[in-house]
């Protein structure tokens, strides 16, 4: 029998509606791919790339156009299934008219969970938001509102967390905190699905990525794939021509042999490091570097 | 197989459609003068008048065309009498089958009849919209 | 039920801190108390005068609640992005929109309470007789409000609130005609005018201002099937806002 995964999504495809004669906008176009238990799965792309549009319509806010999605081989926004998410939107709101505890409290009850005081004080304090329980939402900061909706996504310890660009705005010691929560809660066994624009969070926590351009899927693996096995070292000499640095990288196989060319021609070598291919690089060539 | 779908709109208008035959089939409608019997249309003093619609209330042209009038508080006893308005045309709001003894069940009938039929309706849509959102 | 009680709890406290409802209370209120102020020829008028206009204040006081509270609660929910996390994670579209109704439904009926309240006050300043049938009346009314509440909720899944405002009052002034007067705005075609005024509410079974002013005996049996009327009509058009609101995307 396959493995019944938290999140399967065959030939994706939607299309937004425009005003008559001017036809649709394919938001996303036959796109697949999964997430597996216990994985955390990155999903990059630049602006307009359809990455919100693809969480909406896991989430069930969209209709498909095509394809199907799963969520443990249930349709998406089933009671049984909104159970086990916990959500981060891109951009979090809320009514600013109440508090942190107030809507920890109200959503404990519209999920059915018991309502313990001790528990919400140490999820606030998780997140980083002790001091702030009983403070109207409409004094809190744009990343103090992202740390509240990762308060609420934590609450039921879900079993799948969907974030969209939860770090996004954040400075680099909330991103790390986030980073370090994301992780606690992937050792306890919640599988992740991060849509990102910071592809070094994506380079550090993620095991897979899948990477989308125009809609369209450029690229999907585990990281070791992506970033590629083989080793490439990078190195420096000084053009006869310029007198200036020249770096050169190529595969380690072909290493010895360059040298000893380099060598022969009599050019001074500056150094010979190990060049290490990073997720942007990926990304650039997945994408062709085109900003669409 | 491609699957063929059915706009929302359509669903929604299949019972919308239903209701008007439903409505239409009934030989009878709110007003008045479809069940009023023959000896109150006929009556000279419910024939259509130039009484308005008298928000006022005070006691003025219609006096005189005070009929049989009907148990009335102490207080608007004297100024009511003489209120009746042309059959059919509601200017008191729901006045009129109040003062009309069979007026009232048909009435009542009516807005059970409709209340049921609505209800039914709303049913139907929760369920139909349902469906085809799970699909 | 209970993420629905938990959410409509959530939208009655929401609406009790936004001034739009004490805008509108204070507003109904000075009217009534405006009312009450105008001179009349004798004591017994002045009774009638107040009470007919003074639940005629009520009536028009629920339809401006209805805007006030609900014409702008979905659009606003979408344009702050409030409505993502609710949608997408504790809430079914149908609970949101019960929720979201029933929290509405419970301010607004607290605001007419108060009014009649009001109006009661202002009968007692006038040493004039409180007459029995006041609370039923306002409660009536109420029933209507909630009515106009589901039409308001109806019309905000697919147009803005300043479009929202004309379209519920016109549907408001239009359930109050009798079939008489709704065939007479278009005579040359009574079939289809009688058809029309029969799908559409009857809201004027709500108004008993007129046989209370005057003292008629009402019997309990028509407030019921009134409010049961009114319910059921409630109810369609809830459901029409819920197929319109499945239908929707939620970019």
């Amino acid at each position: 029998m396959a493995d019944v995964h938290p999140l399967q999504v065959v030939n994706l495809s939607k299309q937004f509606p425009r005003k008559k004669r001017l036809g649709s906008v394919q938001a996303v176009a036959n796109i697949s791919f999964n997430v597996r238990q216990g994985e955390i799965v990155g999903f990059i792309g630049h602006n307009g790339a359809g990455k919100t549009t693809t969480i909406k319509c896991i989430l069930g806010l969209l209709k498909l156009t095509n394809g199907r999605i799963s969520l443990w081989d249930d349709v998406p926004a089933h009671p049984n299934v909104r159970k086990r998410i916990g959500y981060i939107p891109e951009n979090p709101d809320y009514d600013d008219s109440f508090h942190p505890m107030e809507y920890l409290r109200m959503f404990a009850s519209m999920r059915g969970l018991a309502d313990v005081n001790s528990e919400w004080m140490k999820l606030l304090k998780r997140v980083g938001l002790t001091g702030w329980e009983t403070t109207r939402i409409r004094q809190f900061s744009k990343g103090m509102r992202q740390r509240m909706s990762l308060a609420l996504a934590l609450q039921s310890n879900p079993d799948l967390l969907i974030m969209d660009e939860p770090t996004g705005g954040l400075d680099p010691i909330a991103r790390k905190e986030f980073r370090e929560i994301i992780l606690e809660e992937n050792k306890r066994g919640a599988s992740v699905f991060l849509s990102s624009h910071i592809l070094s969070d994506v380079e550090t926590i993620c095991d897979r990525a899948v990477i989308l351009s125009g809609g369209k899927l450029m690229a999907e693996g585990s990281m070791t794939d992506l970033l590629g096995e083989e080793h490439l070292y990078r190195i420096t000499v000084i053009s006869r021509k310029t007198g200036e640095e020249v770096e050169e990288t190529i595969p380690e196989a072909d290493l010895q042999s360059r040298i000893d060319s380099i060598r022969k021609d009599n050019l001074p070598i500056v150094k010979v490091e190990m060049a290490l291919k990073s997720l942007e690089d990926v990304f650039m060539a997945a994408t062709g570097g085109e900003k669409q | 197989m491609k699957r063929v779908c059915i706009p929302i709109s359509t669903l929604i208008l299949i019972p919308v459609t239903l209701t008007l035959l439903l409505f239409t089939g009934c030989q009878t409608d709110y007003d008045i003068t479809d069940v009023a019997p023959a000896d109150f249309l006929d009556s000279e003093e419910h024939a259509p008048h130039d009484c308005d619609i008298d928000h006022d209330h005070s006691d003025g042209e219609c006096e005189e065309e005070s009929p049989e009038e009907l148990p009335l508080d102490d207080h608007v006893e004297d100024s009511h009498a003489g209120h009746d308005h042309a059959p059919g045309t509601r200017n008191h709001g729901t006045q009129w089958f109040f003062n009309q003894p069979w007026a009232a069940p048909f009435i009542w009938k009516k807005l059970f009849r409709d209340g049921g039929i609505f209800l039914a309706l709303a049913v139907a849509v929760f369920f139909i919209s349902g469906r085809r959102r799970k699909k | 039920m209970k993420a629905v009680f938990t959410f409509s709890l959530m939208t009655l406290r929401m609406l009790f801190r936004r001034r739009t409802l004490w805008g509108i209370l204070l507003v109904i209120l000075l009217a009534l108390a405006g009312i009450a102020s105008v001179p009349s020829f004798d004591v017994s008028n002045q009774g009638r005068f107040i009470l007919d206009f003074g639940l005629f204040g009520i009536e028009v006081g629920a339809l401006l609640l209805a805007l006030g509270l609900a014409a702008t609660l979905f659009p606003r929910d979408r344009e702050t992005r409030t409505l993502m996390p609710l949608i997408a994670v504790p809430l079914a579209r149908w609970q949101y929109l019960l929720g979201r109704f029933m929290g509405a439904a419970l301010v607004q009926a607290a605001a007419l309470l108060v009014t009649c309240l009001g109006l009661m006050l202002i009968l007692l300043f006038h040493r004039l007789p409180i007459p029995g049938d006041l609370l039923p009346a306002t409660l009536l009314i109420i029933i209507e409000g909630w009515f106009l509440l589901s039409t308001v909720f109806f019309f905000s899944f697919f147009t803005s609130p300043p479009l929202n405002w004309p379209l519920t009052t016109m549907l408001f002034i239009v359930s109050q005609m009798s079939v008489a007067e709704f065939v007479g705005i278009m005579p040359s075609a009574p079939g289809l005018m009688r058809t029309i005024r029969m799908i559409l509410p009857h809201a004027d079974v709500f108004h008993i201002k007129d046989p209370i002013a005057h003292g008629f005996e009402i019997e309990p049996v028509y407030f019921l099937i009134a409010i049961f009327y009114g319910l059921c009509y409630s109810a369609f058009m809830l459901s029409l806002a819920l197929a319109v609101f499945r239908g929707r995307d939620l970019k």
